[in-house]
Parts: C-alpha cells; structure tokens; sequence
C-alpha cells in the first residue's frame, strides 16, 4: 500500500516539476495567490474585485517593475480545499503572499497550518471572527496576519452606543446563528451590561427556516423595550415580520447587513419607522469616492456587495508592502512592510494607477506612504485588526437614509475590547 | 523542487487521513452493507472530542484537560465508537435507505451542536486545538509535515492490516453473510443485530481517528469541517475505489482528492485569464462528471471486491495471512 502511494506520488512530481519548468517562461513576473469561494454568487465578486486591484497596479507599472499575476483558487467555502489550495500555493507556485480567504472558518486553518509555518503573510477582506485577535494575542499569528474588515467588536460597540441613545433599557437579541451572528450577541450583550442596558434574551436563529415562531414567542415573554436584529435579510424577513404581528415593540436596532431594499419591502416601510441601524461607513474621504467612481467605471455598477471596497484594500495593500519590500523579499520582510505603506505620518497616495506609480516612487526614495483606500486610511493594530467609522441609519419610504456619522476617533473611543 | 516535495507531503498526509475515514465506511458499507449517511458526524466526534481532551484550557469553555496526545486521539476514536453505539441501538434495525436517511439526520443534528454548544465545541467559530504535539523535536515546516505523515501512515497501515485481518476472518465471512442475505445468517444461529452492531460501532473508531488527526493536522475544527459535503466526498472516494476492497478504497482515496485539488490547481493554471473566475464552477462540473461516468462505466469502482471463499486456506502457511489480498 506504502509502495503505491509512494509510487503515485513520485509520478505526481515528475509531472508537476515538468509543468512548472514549462511555465516559467515570462520575463519578470510577481505571482500573488489569491483564496476565494469562487463558486460561490457572493464570493466572486471579491474576487473579481482583488483582480481589479492588481490591474490597476500592473497599470501603475508593476511591482518593482514587474507584472503582478494574481492565481485565483477556489475554497468551496470548505477549509479542506481551501488549505488546499492555499498550501499549493506557496508551495507549488511559490507566492509570497495570500490574499483571502472569506469565510474565518477557511481563513483560520490557512493561517495556522499554511501561513504562519512557511512566514507568509495572509490579507483578509473578510474574515470577522474574534478568534483571530486572540490568536494574535498570544503571538501566535506571528505578525503574518492583516485584515481590512472591521471586527464585530467595531460593530457591536457602535450597536451598543446606538441602542443606549434610543433610550432603550431593556431588549432582546436576535441573531443569526453563525460565527458573525454569535460574536456579535456575545460581543453586544458585554458593551450593553457595560451601558446598564439590560438584555432580556438572547435568541438564536438559523437561516432558512420557513417559521421563527418559536424564537419570536421566547423573546416576546421577556416583555423587552425593543429588539435588535443582528440577522441577514432572508432570515429577518420572515421573523421581524412574526414579531411585528405578534405584537412585538416597533423600536428596534438592526445590523449592517439589514440595510437593504429587500428587507425593507418584505416588511413594510410603515412598520419600520421606529427602527434603525448600524453600518460600517465609508469614510468621508476623497479616496472612497474615487474607489467607487472607478470601480464603477470598470464593472459598470456601484460596489455594492459585502467586502468589495476592503478586498480592494487588502490586495492593495499586500501588494504595496510587497513594493516596499523590495524584490526578492521574504513573506516576513513584506509583512514588516506593511507598517511603512499605513503610516500615518507618511505621503498620502490614492488608491488607483497613479498612486501605486507615486508610492512605488516615494518608498524607492526610503520614505513611508499613508494609503487611502477605499475603506479610507486603514491603519492595522498590533493584531493586524482595522478601526472603521460607522453611521446610524433609518428606512425612509423608499430606502435608507443616514442618521449620525461616527468618525473613526469617535469609534475608536467605543472600543473597550471587552 | 523542495516545494513540490512540501506539497506532496501535505498532500499526501490529508489524502492519508481520510483514506482512514473511508477504510472505516469501507467496514460498514462494504462489508457489511450498512448504509451510513453520517459519515461528517462521527468524523466530527472524532474531531471535536480530541481537541476537547488535548487542548488547552479557554476561558468560558469546558474542556481544555490538556491530555497526552495519544490519549487525546484514543478519546476522539472513542468518542465517535460511543455516538455509533447509541445511533446504532436506535436506528441499526432500519434497513438501507432508511437507515441512510437516520444517519443523515445525525449528522445535521451534530453539526447543529457543534454550531450551537459554544461552552463545548467553541460554537460556529470553532474550536482551536493544542500545539502540534512534539513539535520542539522536528521543529517547524516540512520536517514537522513529513514526522506527522509518518505517523498518519503508521495509523492507516495499522487499521488497514487490521481490517485486511478481520475481513479474512470467520468474522469477516460472517459479515459479508448477513450483507447478502440476513435470514440465512439467521438460520445458522447468528445474531444480525449484534454483529452489525459491533461492526458499525467499529468502523466508526476508524472515522473517528481519522476525524482525530484531521483535527491535529489543523489544529482547528469548525462546523464548516463537518457539513454534509465530507459524508459526500467520504462515499466518492469509497465508491470509485471499489466498495468491499480496502486498497480500492484507499487508492479512491488518493484518485478523488487528487482530482479534487489538483484540478482546482491545473485550473487556476491552464484555464485563459477570463475564465479565472469560473475556475471553481468548472471543477465542480468536472467532479461530478467524473462520479458519474464511474457509476456508468464501473460502478463496482476500480478494484471491485474479490469474493474469495477460501482467502484463508489459500494463505494458510504465510506468516502475514493477508499476502493473498494486496497482490493487485
């Protein structure tokens, strides 16, 4: 049995080996491997928007001169494939850096069996899970771990701020029953006790489910103020509806991902007066907006998925740290240069063509960059974690509409890190 | 050239651990016919008990006991042996697709508990394991990789000579007897309900050792580990291998997830700039082609079983007893 697969696998080599001498013919080229679910309606768009991002640096002239050639694999959304892919990678087409992968469930096992023993540094849009931070903490990332993608605590502190200024003193908590969902009860629930805002229960709700009756009825028993729904629009659909008609309080809190027209029409605006959101914000920078336009110039709508502007900024940043590092530069060296394209002491540059071109330039002199990116000035923590302004927002009849905009300084003051 | 070795041994260490999950399906489809659609729960049970008894302690969580590592991994093997024995008293009278559906239930019904149970199993964001166990001896990298391959493949090659053993035995005759015809085996005074028992219980000790070092390989399980597309690819590889044949089952093993990454790579490679995007759709198309041409054109899979009568007569003077069945 040994003999066959050993047999197996030396024929497996022979042809690999055979394959990668074949193609390798290029004159200077930087390969990036790239992560994603692919297969998956809601994944390719960040995929697709990590490749717009390399073409605009392959427009700006390359890294070091050299074109980038972002490798895509698809994860299934299934960690086996994705560690996978990941592994063959690095190994096989030797990147030095991994962007992705979505889901924390993939991004974690990639990060600890494939990352951090071959010292590459791995760039999530994605992956929301506290676990990272954790794992972070006790050194074990190594350093080798970026995210553009606020933590839920960056959405549960401002959640909490929103539900203390409706005046509520007693909720419940729905929310949907994943590891975003979970983290953010868990996460709200502490900066709501820290606020004397007490939380009646807190319910759980699987997606996809024809009824939430008897989620609804367990959270109707408490007698709460108000809810807040920390639920994505298909499952929200049917249970706030159940709640309303049950007689359940109209003053309600809801998370980012209820912002949207679906959601709103499957209610009815007329019993969405009272209620309002959180959102992660753009910030009111000049270098959003740019994202936007030309992101809308290449695709031929707005970036109006999950994810878009922060896989934008991840490709955009791994690959300016790869500028920075120089050629030939290890996945260590690239993740220490991170810190000299988020300076925020260093030369603005935007995040198109023009800026990568005017970085590549202002590092070659020794000097560090501030990127502007599409989720504005990303500056990472100790633990590779990002801060991000947020709005409170509310239905109008015929969608949404902003209410209070928290700045970045303003957020950052909400973090407690419980 | 090192990398390519790098990757074979990654490569090869996951194809070798669920090799071992599916030579323990291989027992209980196999040989004994009993249609198991849990695989993903008793991989899962493996999994999540040996991180709970080899982990470190977390705070808000139970578990964490920080047991030696073998013990760790026998807990796991145990843990899954102990889900099949209740599953088993409950569901083993069931026949075929029935039992398939019951089964399947256990499986959403564990993966809904290690979703929601976040005291025990970390909830949907899993849970992270211990260090990697001797790791200060091999150090980092491939020589951590290529220690632990060694190790996976000690553990197949055991459960293989195993159940090579076993299925050469009267016991295993008598398993292949109540999968054809149960009344028969009835009417020489077994007892079918007893034997399935002991052989469904024992093939899931095989996944759950396998689901054991799946998670020691990570370091990691989440419930995204134990979704129904592992029950899935477990049957695949089983299937194409050839169902009743342990070498057929792992050189499945091999031939499924070979096709399963590497078309991913070699797609990511070959296929032109504007169908990068498509890379993952187009892989799915080719695996389920690939399954269902095997069903077409093989279904008793690659190396079918070979009904030998007299497999121990025929071997008896060797020393192993098992030369006549890896002579393929």
């Amino acid at each position: 049995m040994t003999t066959t697969l050993k047999t197996f696998g030396a024929g497996l080599a022979l042809g690999l080996s055979a394959l990668a001498s074949g193609a390798a013919a290029q004159s200077c080229e930087v390969k990036i491997g790239g992560i994603f679910p692919t297969s998956v309606d809601w994944g390719r768009p960040i995929a697709e928007t990590a490749k717009f991002a390399v073409d605009q640096v392959n427009a700006g002239g390359g890294i070091n001169g050299c074109t980038v050639d972002l490798l895509l694999r698809d994860s299934q959304s299934d960690p086996k494939v994705g560690v996978d892919a990941a592994k063959a990678l690095v190994d096989l087409d030797g990147v030095k850096v991994l962007l992705g992968a979505v889901g924390s469930g993939v991004s974690m096992p990639i990060l600890t069996t494939v990352a951090v023993p071959a010292g590459i540094p791995e760039f999530s849009c994605c992956s929301a899970a506290t676990a990272f931070t954790a794992l972070a903490e006790e050194g074990k990332s190594k350093g080798l771990w970026f995210r553009t993608y606020p933590t839920t605590d960056v959405q549960a502190a401002v959640t909490a701020k929103i539900v203390a200024d409706q005046g509520l003193e007693k909720v419940a908590i729905f929310y949907k029953n994943d590891d975003w969902g979970q983290d953010y009860a868990k996460l709200l629930a502490g900066y709501l006790d820290q606020m004397g805002v007490t939380v009646t229960e807190s319910v759980a709700a699987n997606a996809a489910q024809p009824s939430y009756r008897a989620e609804v009825t367990t959270a109707l028993a408490t007698a709460p103020d108000g809810i807040v729904g920390l639920l994505y629009p298909t499952e929200a659909s049917v249970l706030i509806r159940e709640w309303i008609s049950l007689g359940g309080s109209q003053k309600m809190v809801f998370s980012n991902s209820l912002r949207s027209d679906e959601f709103r029409e499957a209610v009815g605006d007329k019993y969405l007066t009272q209620a309002v959101g959180m959102d992660n914000a753009a910030p009111r920078v000049a270098s959003a907006d740019a994202f936007v336009a030309s992101y809308t110039e290449n695709f031929g709508s707005g970036p109006n998925g999950p994810g878009l502007p922060n896989s934008y900024d991840a490709a955009m940043i791994a690959m300016l740290a790869m500028q920075a590092a120089g050629p030939d530069a290890s996945g260590a060296d690239i993740a220490a240069a991170v810190a000299k394209v988020t300076d925020p002491a260093g030369t603005p540059v935007t995040a198109d063509a023009d800026g990568f071109a005017k970085a590549a330039e202002v590092l070659s002199a020794g000097d560090t960059v501030m990127y502007q990116g599409a989720t504005g000035n990303v500056v990472f923590d100790a633990n590779g974690d990002v801060a991000a302004p947020a709005v409170m927002w509310k239905f109008t009849e015929t969608g949404t509409e902003e209410v209070t905009y928290f700045t970045m300084e303003d957020v950052r003051s909400m973090l407690t890190g419980n | 050239m090192i990398g390519v070795l790098s990757y074979l041994v990654f490569f090869a260490t996951m194809a070798s651990i669920l090799a071992i999950a599916v030579l323990g399906l291989n027992l209980q489809w196999g040989n004994t016919g009993l249609f198991n659609g849990g695989v993903a729960a008793f991989f899962g049970m493996g999994a999540y008990v040996t991180l709970i008894l080899g982990g470190l302690p977390q705070p808000d969580r139970l578990g964490g006991f920080a047991l030696p590592y073998l013990l760790a991994l026998l807990g796991g093997g145990a843990g899954a042996g102990l889900l099949a024995w209740v599953v088993g008293r409950c569901t083993l009278h069931l026949r075929h697709d029935y039992l398939a559906i019951a089964t399947f239930g256990i499986a959403i019904t564990f993966e809904n508990v290690a979703r929601n149970a976040s005291w025990l199993t970390g909830g949907a964001q899993g849970l992270r394991g211990f260090e990697k166990p001797l790791q200060d001896t091999f150090g980092a990298g491939l020589s951590y990789n290529a220690g632990f391959l060694a190790f996976v493949l000690c553990v197949l090659a055991l459960v293989y000579l195993f159940l090579e053993r076993l299925v050469a035995s009267p016991f295993g005759r008598l398993l292949r007897g109540i999968r054809e015809d149960e009344t028969a085996a009835r009417s020489l005074g077994k007892a079918p309900a007893r034997i399935r028992l002991t052989a469904f219980v024992t093939g899931a000790v095989i996944l759950g050792l396998s689901g054991g070092l799946f998670a020691t390989f990570y370091g990691f399980v989440s419930p995204q580990d134990v979704l129904p597309i592992l029950t899935f690819q477990i049957w695949a590889m089983l299937i194409v291998g050839g169902s009743g044949n342990n070498l057929g089952a792992i050189i499945g093993t091999v031939l499924v997830w070979a096709a399963w990454t590497l078309s991913g790579w070699a797609l990511s490679r070959f296929a032109p700039l504007d169908m990068q995007l498509y890379t993952g759709s187009i892989q799915y198309i080719l695996i389920g082609s690939v399954i269902v041409a095997m069903l077409f054109w093989r279904p008793q899979g690659l190396f079918p079983e070979r009904l030998l009568i007299s497999r121990p007569a025929r071997s008896r003077g060797t020393t192993s007893g098992q030369t006549g069945s890896t002579d393929t």
